[in-house]
């Protein structure tokens, strides 16, 4: 008999099933005779029942007596809000960190996209050739971008696990490569599209990659306060 | 039990504070201890068990009944927990992506051992490496001690992939537990 045609089964029987609770069905026999002569199952058994038992004991949890105290100072105050910033909640706040670089980045790169768009089309409309170094405006935005958000990442960069740093680190390397290399392209044809909107790509990567760092981050312990504390520094 | 729920409901949307705190201390611990082993943080877990009894104060008025007042907590917590762990992964891979090409690493092979009594310990460290999915049924089965009907309710799927779910996580733990 195949072992693998009683996997449904086998579970059932782990949480306490026996074929005498199942008169009617012939396979939860099947499966006991099956199970008496088999040793490969029987230790199966043996071991999901063990996974079992020893779930049903794991020890509980307590949750900090602050934390009713929390939730109810809270209900308390967004029942003096109006509808509308009930509605949006509490789930705000988490998203502190994550929003703070988020628009650091969008304001600061949609400023410098817009310029440079703009110049694209009166470069165009004046029918003449690309003006040398025209990125120049969107490159400076994603380079403050860039400051703020490593700002920040530098000031949460101790939440992080040593693991995901080498990987950042290494990220962060092969992506800064790309912007030297791309520059150093620009360099040697001021007028290419393709070198301008190479260098565009490799900065607007790495804005995505800090802003990810940001928010795995404060993921993992540098929270809010981490994240503002960061922002004060950068608006003195 | 569903009329002492619709009346805890009725007391809570009436604005009876203290109607809010007994369901928070019927249900509180019972379900810290779920997200705690779920988001694999005690400080992220008291955040998101805050978001979540905030939502249920917010969304009581949309409490018809139709299940225990505890199952639709449970759904609840287990959406928040879920829609943060998706969003951490999403971070994560986005985040440690590598933008080099490199060989994957080789898996290591499990030893052939099977401990004769699971510790607690060692299986609280095999639920972490549980994949969501199967992490969230097995502790609502095998730990909370739900029936695979509810464990449907709660997460929004059938019971059959409840059970599955189960299954694909002891075999995991079950392999994990071996080395």
């Amino acid at each position: 008999m195949n072992c693998e045609l009683h996997d449904d089964l086998l579970d059932d029987y782990v949480d306490g099933v026996r074929a005498t609770d199942h008169r009617s069905d012939e396979r939860f026999a099947a499966f006991e005779r099956h199970l008496a002569g088999c040793i490969r199952c029987q230790a199966l058994v043996a071991d999901l029942t063990s996974i079992r038992v020893a779930a049903s004991t794991l020890d509980e949890h307590i949750p900090p007596p602050r934390l009713w105290a929390t939730i109810a100072s809270s209900i308390e105050e967004q029942q003096r809000q109006p509808w509308w910033q009930r509605q949006l909640g509490g789930a705000f706040s988490a998203w502190v960190p994550t929003a703070v670089a988020a628009s650091i980045a969008l304001l600061l790169v949609a400023g410098g996209w817009n310029v440079w768009q703009q110049r694209r089309v009166e470069t165009s409309q004046q029918g003449g050739a690309p003006q040398p170094r025209e990125a120049v405006p969107a490159e400076q935005h994603y380079e403050q971008a860039i400051a703020g958000l490593q700002e920040l990442a530098n000031a949460q960069n101790a939440a992080l696990d040593p693991e995901t740093r080498t990987v950042l680190t290494k990220n962060f390397a092969v992506i800064d490569r790309a912007i030297d290399e791309s520059r150093a392209a620009l360099a040697q044809e001021p007028a290419s599209t393709l070198a301008q909107e190479s260098l565009l790509d490799a900065l607007e990567t790495k804005v995505a990659l800090l802003q990810d760092t940001v928010a795995l981050a404060s993921d993992t312990g540098g929270g809010p306060d981490e994240a503002a504390a960061a922002v004060k520094e950068l608006n003195q | 039990m569903r009329t002492a729920d619709l009346e805890l409901a009725a007391r809570c949307r009436a604005g009876d504070a203290g109607a809010f705190e007994e369901l928070y201390r019927q249900h509180a611990r019972r379900l810290f201890s779920l997200v705690v082993r779920m988001i694999g943080s005690v400080d992220d877990a008291e955040d998101l068990l805050q978001e979540v009894f905030l939502q249920a104060h917010r969304k009581l008025s949309g409490f018809r009944g139709d299940s225990a007042l505890g199952t639709w907590l449970y759904r609840l917590t287990m959406n928040h927990c879920l829609d943060h762990l998706r969003a951490r992964q999403v971070r994560m891979n986005r985040a440690t992506e590598s933008l080099d090409e490199e060989g994957a690493e080789e898996p290591t092979a499990p030893a052939p051992v099977v401990p004769a009594v699971v510790s607690r310990l060692d299986l609280e460290r095999a639920i972490k490496m549980l994949p969501d999915g199967a992490r969230a049924a097995f502790l609502l089965h095998d730990v909370e001690g739900f029936e695979h009907r509810e464990i449907a309710q709660i997460l929004g799927i059938s019971e059959g992939t409840s059970k599955s779910q189960v299954h694909k996580a002891r075999m995991k733990l079950r392999m994990i537990l071996r080395r």
